[in-house]
């Protein structure tokens, strides 16, 4: 089907929501491990809140419904109507995956179907209050202890009918529902409308509070809460406003109060500090002021602001400090694409600085060498500038290992507790799009294969609570990520083992093998530990994938472990993809790049030093033999008639735990070059991950270590 | 060039619809006259430094800096089975645009720019070797020479596709 709303507005819906849904999974699991965190609780009800709204608006109807469900029963917890259980959040967590599908229905521009009515009647039956606590009670002993929370004190109700007074807030709200037929209990629409006169009240009454904070939404570029919690903190200080604000104020509840402060900023400003929270307060009347001046914003809308500013004002007044920061929106979203065609050309840029800075080596000008030395500083900011717009931090994929880890340890029974570490490491966005697949891969499989049974780990004397570290951090030109368990850790001589059954290995290979060696069988296509097998994980597909993408990023990875205490998985990504540091070197007469994250080291080649071992020539580097490889036997079309065997450089790679060398006929230098994909006839010519344009406007090869192994050197690589 | 291509645009644009004229890029090869459809050259390059491309098809030269790009060429005397020659002063790389990618060709030389009504061509009859029989579109008697006409897209068929890719 296709939609007949504004592709725009869609759009603005999908992005947003589809922030609010990643981070909701994330706040959910969190919840479970912090069953009383209210900030958490309101977080989660308003996130659900907001994409209830955009879904009303786009009058898809399936994901109201569920949304709506979910909503309540956040509604009642926060009320303390109900406790967390599991069984709640398994339900809670069941609603999310159909909202989830629900939603990647409506990116594909396709009708969502409906949730089962087995789930909706589930989340119904949760949002009544639980028996052990009748609604009344709930709300009279939550006030005390809820001193932020404004649904239950006094204020809230006082210009209401005196009946108000006497009901619970959940009834309260209900009754609310019920007039209006709408279906959200917390409706900021027609109470804070109610003061501004009964002409507006009635006008308001016509239109569901969806479809007026959508509205508003519209209205306001989409600005919504993404990161509400701060919003919370701020309750605290606009309340006492609240109350002794006329009587028109004294009408919205805090809650009702912050979704209209949410909506009439930007999330930027949310994203401030709670220390700085009540700072949005702030820049209202002049944010207010403009909407009913937009035509569409029609009549209802135009009544809404009206207590708004209101409130504005008076909180302000309190307000002492005045924060210096611009009330203006700070943040814009770009296209990716957009942002992916400036990084080229500011990598374009770079190869024309190179070229520059090289023929200026060769020049006496002094003015036209300030000159290229300042390009040459400034080029460097930009190209840093540009990278850091592309950054995101790794939360984006850290954020679903709690749901991962959740679902998994109590799908296996375990008992598994995640600890998640540098979220804010911030990595090239590409990278993280990248890294996601590796690691929900790798995290399984230290839940499944790493953490024991309680029962076993009990039995080993460790604690029955098995721990996953994950962790991310920078260090210097690359991030670290870091996979560690305490689980049962893996068994080197198992490994080996297996691997000469499955004939990956000989048995003479084996003995020679280091332990760290042997822990990267598991990386090695077809290799599974197969007494392992579930349906999670153990299927010998996959860790060989996991260990292609990520030498695909130039990354590297390295397994740790210690048998009974535990394994770490280290990965090192380059910080971005875009720009490549290569070691050049000439072989033959051509000139080729080596990935210079793989360069270990680089020795002049003494043909003296080198030993023929088994057919293979290897020289003796820091006491280890490493196999020698002449490049210009493998990468030179022509036998090269001037072509000595005791000339040149050895450049020595490492390949996961192997080193090797590869002798070229000279070495150039270091140098940053964009990487340029090889046309469609030549992708996937073995050994070549592409071209690039060297900063003497020639061209050079970019070289694919793994690769060029593989095709060149197969007798080696097959051991 | 250029203003001698758009004067030879407006020629063929009043032609017959019936039998528009179309017009022909020609280069030679082993004393062979080919056309390519003027539509799909993009450009033609003298020859320069080709960088080989090790562990390539064997018809694939290497690779050139197109103002940045880089760009694959591919040696036509090898492709159409003929035997290699030497680079001289009259070799040239055609830029050409075929399924979607740009390539080069390298040719002997490239002679002018020829138009001929859809009539004027006849279907291929078997000349040359088999191997270029398959790029063949058609063969044009101009003057009492031969011109044969090569369907780019064909260059590179998509069997060829496959054999690459598993390479």
């Amino acid at each position: 089907m296709s939609f007949d709303v504004d592709e725009d507005i869609l759009q603005d819906f999908l992005i947003e929501a589809g922030e609010i849904l990643e981070l909701l999974s994330e706040q959910l699991v969190e919840l479970e491990n912090d069953p009383n965190n209210r900030d958490l609780l309101n977080a989660i009800f308003r996130g659900f809140h907001t994409v209830k709204g955009g879904a009303g608006f786009l009058s898809l109807h399936a994901l109201v419904d569920t949304c709506h469900g979910a909503e309540n029963v956040f509604d009642t917890m926060r009320n303390g109507g109900r406790q967390l259980s599991p069984e709640l959040m398994d339900v809670i967590l069941q609603s999310l995956d159909t909202i989830n599908a629900q939603f990647a229905a409506v990116q594909a521009r396709e009708e969502p179907e409906p949730a089962s009515p087995e789930l909706l009647q589930a989340l119904t039956i949760l949002s009544e209050p639980g028996d052990h606590m009748p609604g009344g009670a709930a709300a009279t002993s939550a006030a005390p202890e809820q001193a932020p929370e404004p649904e239950a004190s006094a204020p809230t109700h006082i210009s209401g009918d005196g009946g108000v007074d006497d009901i619970t807030e959940d009834e309260f709200e209900a009754l609310l529902d019920e007039l209006q037929g709408a279906r959200k209990p917390a409706a900021p629409a027609p109470e804070p409308t109610a003061p501004a006169g009964p002409a507006a009240a009635s006008s308001s009454d016509e239109m569901t509070d969806d479809e007026f904070e959508a509205l508003l939404d519209q209205l306001h570029g989409g600005g919504k809460p993404a990161t509400p919690a701060p919003a919370a903190e701020q309750a605290p200080a606009s309340e006492p406003e609240q109350k002794s604000a006329s009587s028109a104020s004294g009408d919205i509840s805090d809650d009702e109060f912050e979704a209209l402060l949410d909506n009439l900023h930007g999330k930027g400003q949310f994203k401030t500090e709670s220390g700085k929270a009540v700072e949005p307060a702030k820049p209202e009347p002049a944010k207010a002021k403009p909407e009913p001046a937009k035509p569409a914003a029609a009549q209802p809308a135009a009544s809404k602001p009206e207590p708004a500013k209101a409130a504005a004002p008076v909180a302000a007044k309190k307000e002492a400090p005045k924060p210096a920061a611009p009330a203006a929106e700070t943040t814009v979203r770009v296209d990716t694409r957009r942002l992916d065609e400036i990084m080229n050309m500011v990598g374009e840029l770079v190869l024309v600085r190179n070229r520059l800075l090289l023929l200026n080596s060769n020049s006496e000008d002094e003015d036209l060498g300030k000159a290229i030395a300042n390009l040459d500083v400034v080029t460097g900011d930009l190209q840093g500038a540009v990278m850091q717009t592309r950054m995101q931090p790794i939360k984006k994929v850290f954020g679903r290992f709690p749901r991962v880890v959740r679902d998994l340890a109590r799908s296996l029974k375990k008992e598994i507790n995640l600890e998640l570490s540098g979220e804010d490491t911030d990595l090239d966005k590409n990278l993280v799009e990248a890294l996601a697949d590796p690691l929900v891969h790798l995290v399984r499989n230290a839940v499944d294969h790493g953490v024991e049974m309680p029962d076993v780990r009990e039995a080993n004397g460790k604690p029955r609570l098995g721990t996953v570290k994950l962790s991310a951090s920078q260090e210097g030109d690359h991030i670290l990520l870091a996979i560690e368990d305490d689980g049962a850790g893996m068994d080197a001589e198992k490994l080996k083992s297996i691997a000469i059954r499955k004939g990956v290995l000989d048995a003479d290979a084996a003995a020679r093998m280091s332990d760290e060696e042997a822990y990267n069988l598991i990386f090695a296509a077809g290799f599974s530990t197969k007494e392992q097998i579930s349906d999670v994980s153990g299927r010998g597909v996959g860790m060989d994938v996991v260990k292609t993408k990520i030498n695909q990023l130039n990354g590297s990875v390295r397994i740790d472990s210690e048998l009974g205490r535990g394994t770490r998985l280290e990965i090192k990504v380059p910080l971005t993809l875009a720009i490549l540091p290569t070691l050049m070197v000439k072989v033959g007469e051509q000139t080729f790049a080596l990935p210079l994250a793989t360069v270990n080291e680089i020795i002049n080649m003494d043909i003296k030093l080198t030993n023929t071992v088994d057919g293979q020539l290897t020289m003796i580097v820091r006491e280890k033999a490493i196999p020698l490889f002449y490049l210009n036997q493998w990468l030179n079309k022509k036998p090269d008639p001037n072509f000595k065997r005791d000339r040149g450089h050895v450049v020595v790679v490492t390949l996961g735990t192997q080193q090797v060398g590869f002798v070229v006929d000279a070495l150039i230098g270091q140098e940053e070059v964009v990487i340029k994909p090889l046309d469609r006839m030549l992708q996937g010519t073995p050994g070549m991950a592409g071209a690039t344009i060297t900063s003497d406007g020639g061209i050079a090869l970019i070289l694919d270590v793994p690769s060029l192994l593989k095709k060149y050197a197969k007798r080696y690589t097959k051991r | 060039m250029s203003s001698d291509n758009r004067s030879l645009k407006q020629k063929a644009t009043v032609s017959d619809s019936d039998d528009p004229v179309l017009q022909w890029v020609t280069f030679q090869l082993a004393e062979e006259t080919y056309g390519i459809n003027v539509m799909q050259v993009q450009e033609v390059l003298r020859h320069s430094e080709i960088a080989p491309v090790p562990g390539a098809p064997d018809y694939v030269l290497g690779i050139i800096n197109l103002r940045g790009n880089v760009v694959t060429v591919i040696d036509t005397r090898t492709r159409f089975g003929l035997p290699t020659t030497e680079v001289t002063d009259n070799t040239r790389v055609v830029i050409i645009e075929a399924e979607q990618q740009v390539i080069g060709i390298l040719v002997d030389s490239v002679a002018e720019v020829v138009y001929l009504r859809s009539s004027e061509i006849d279907s291929a009859p078997n000349v040359g070797t088999e191997e270029s029989a398959r790029f063949i579109q058609g063969v044009s008697n101009r003057e009492g020479e031969l011109l044969i006409l090569v369907d780019l897209n064909k260059l590179l068929t998509d069997e060829e596709w496959d054999e690459l890719s598993q390479i």
